[in-house]
């Protein structure tokens, strides 16, 4: 059953492929535009669908119901983790960021603190967050990939990674442009149609599969004996608050999640699309769980007996192994396969690009060569990608955890280090930059803290644990920023006039 | 009353920004408003599990409040995991109708 080659699915994603490819190069704007951060107006609700389709990775579309399949209530604190920051990062920094007036979180940091080290700090973040959040993504392709072809994970790999660069280069080539609505329709059909299918065949009602899984999840209680639903059954009280606090600063920290309220037309439009943002977000949220209710479900019933090391190695396709122990049409889960590859495939594209970015401009024209022209730069920016994209390669090969937990630490790192700089930046005028580069490093240290020396300290794995380390490091490098931040020069009074005149005035 | 820098500082030397000292006017009241949807985003979110915990009765969780159940649910469950996204949707949304008047307001009388 396992080591089969699967037509359907492949055709699906040539055809998938195809049509965004299509789309992309009918609505491309002009030729040649490699690294697009212009959103067109369509409105608030279409740019909530931007936010969340810039959003949804395989995590959110593979990770969740895996995490969810291995550690239930635990894995709540990845929905809540990874919506409420949305809560944090309206509240406290999207209108300011808007008003501030810079286009990433490089530049930001540049403007606000008037310092190259602190830039190339940042951009260094930015470019390491970007390699973990791909790493994560290229284990979902790898994945499916071997589930389609019924081949080896590391070939499967080498394999996704070629189909998505060849597609990238010809349609970087063409001049096509991702539809950002588009995208976001897809992976919500993708993951609602099978999902429906699904509650329908198990009798738990076509409409509303995300209410009906709750007699189901009662149901794999009471067949296993096991409370899947019991809060601290596979994770402590602490190690919760401590994840979920961490996702949450890190999604309002991410650079790439910020980077979309730079290009907004107006605060007022920035803010009010976050709301439509989380709506749509949660909409897959909502529902992730019942396909991992629904697999297990299916176990018991069926009585196919997983054990924990088979549980965990099928986690992270949980979503697709639901619909194919539940007898779906292979039209349905090779639906469900191809939404997982497209999510991964938008998330690449836009970190890849990212990271690149960050290199090509912050790090090599701002401080390496700074006579560089505009053609040396798109050909470092170029070359960066590729290096990225192997370097990725070469992490994936053997996968650090879950995609849900590899995904995590880039949120831990994100937190620990942008956060704290952008959030004292934009709400203390006092915060200068001799702060802000202990803050980022000392940042640094304690995101990898537990990876680089849990081994000699074994008790860095229970406090900062690698995917969880921002409730306490994010408020001790809010302190240290504010204390160093003290004992030095404040900022420059332009700085401070900047702050009061334009990003605090109505 | 003509001028634009009716509503600046008090002092127009007066750069200080301070989350927990606000400039009197505009930045006052919003940061009254982010403390507020702060409070309950907090509140909801880590406030229930430590109602979980505090009202246990064993290692995993396991109290009154998992044993009434909702649409099926335990009723922790799907607080949690269903009705806190509502509850996030629900903040942004006043927080933005508050913030939208508050802004037209200083602009306008910003204009005047």
């Amino acid at each position: 059953m396992e080591n089969e080659f699967k037509l359907v699915p492949l055709l699906i994603l040539a055809l998938f492929l195809g049509i965004s490819f299509i789309v992309g190069v009918a609505s491309r704007t002009r030729k040649g535009e490699y690294y697009p951060v212009s959103a067109h107006a369509v409105g608030r609700i279409g740019i909530g669908a931007a936010i969340a389709s810039n959003w949804m990775s395989a995590a959110s579309f593979l990770g969740i119901a895996g995490i969810f399949y291995l550690k239930g209530y635990f894995a709540l604190a990845y929905v809540i983790g990874w919506t409420g920051g949305y809560v944090l990062l309206l509240v406290l920094l999207a209108g300011q960021i808007r008003r501030f007036g810079k286009y990433s979180a490089p530049e930001f940091v540049e403007a606000r603190y008037d310092s190259p080290v602190a830039r190339f700090l940042s951009a260094v973040i930015t470019i390491i967050i970007s390699l973990i959040y791909c790493v994560a993504q290229y284990k979902g392709i790898g994945l499916i990939f071997a589930w389609i072809f019924g081949i080896d994970y590391t070939v499967a790999l080498l394999l996704g990674v070629g189909v998505i660069f060849a597609y990238l280069a010809i349609s970087g080539s063409l001049g096509a442009t991702r539809n950002q609505q588009l995208h976001y329709a897809v992976l919500l059909l993708t993951f609602l149609i099978p999902l429906m299918a699904l509650s329908a065949k198990l009798g738990y009602g076509r409409w509303l599969p995300q209410i009906g899984y709750g007699a189901a999840l009662s149901e794999v209680n009471r067949l296993s004996g096991v409370e899947m639903a019991a809060p601290w059954a596979s994770a402590t009280p602490y190690e919760w608050v401590a994840l979920c606090f961490t996702l949450m600063v890190g999604t309002a920290g991410l650079p790439h999640v910020l980077s979309r309220f730079y290009t907004l037309p107006n605060i007022r439009v920035a803010r009010w699309s976050v709301v439509w943002g989380i709506f749509f977000i949660g909409l897959l949220y909502w529902s992730a769980p019942a396909f991992a209710t629904f697999a297990k479900l299916l176990q018991l019933r069926g009585e196919m007996p997983i054990d924990g090391v088979a549980a965990h190695q099928i986690a992270d396709v949980i979503v697709i192994k639901a619909a194919e122990w539940g007898g779906l049409s292979p039209w349905l889960v090779g639906m469900l396969a191809v939404g997982g590859i497209m999510a991964a495939f938008g998330t690449i594209t836009s970190m890849l690009i990212g990271g690149a970015g960050a290199f090509s401009h912050d790090i090599y024209y701002r401080i390496l060569n700074p006579e560089a022209s505009e053609r040396q730069r798109m050909k470092v920016a170029k070359g960066a990608t590729l290096v990225l994209a192997i370097l990725v390669v070469l992490a994936a090969v053997n996968p650090p955890g879950l995609i849900a937990e590899i995904t995590a630490v880039a949120f831990a790192l994100a937190g620990n280090t942008l956060f704290p700089v952008f959030l004292l930046g934009i709400w203390w005028d006092r915060t200068n930059k001799y702060g802000a580069i202990a803050g980022m490093t000392l940042g640094i240290a304690i995101t990898f803290a537990a990876l680089v020396f849990g081994s000699i300290c074994p008790v860095l794995h229970t406090w900062l644990p690698s995917t969880s380390s921002a409730l306490i490091g994010a408020p001790l490098v809010i302190i240290v920023m504010i204390v160093v931040s003290l004992l030095t020069p404040p900022p420059p009074d332009a700085i401070r006039r900047h702050l009061v005149e334009k990003v605090h005035s109505p | 009353m003509s001028s634009p820098e009716f509503d600046r500082p008090t002092s127009p030397k007066d750069y200080r920004v301070n989350f927990f000292r606000p400039q009197a006017g505009f930045m006052r009241r919003e940061v009254i408003y982010i403390s507020i949807a702060l409070i309950a985003w907090a509140l909801l979110t880590f406030g229930f599990q430590f109602l979980i915990y505090s009202g246990q009765t064993d290692a995993s969780g396991s109290g009154p409040l998992t044993r009434q159940t909702i649409f099926s649910f335990p009723f922790e469950y799907w607080f949690t995991g269903q009705f806190l996204i509502v509850w996030f949707i629900l903040i942004c949304f006043l927080f933005n109708l508050m913030v939208d008047r508050l802004t037209e307001r200083y602009r306008q009388r910003r204009q005047q």
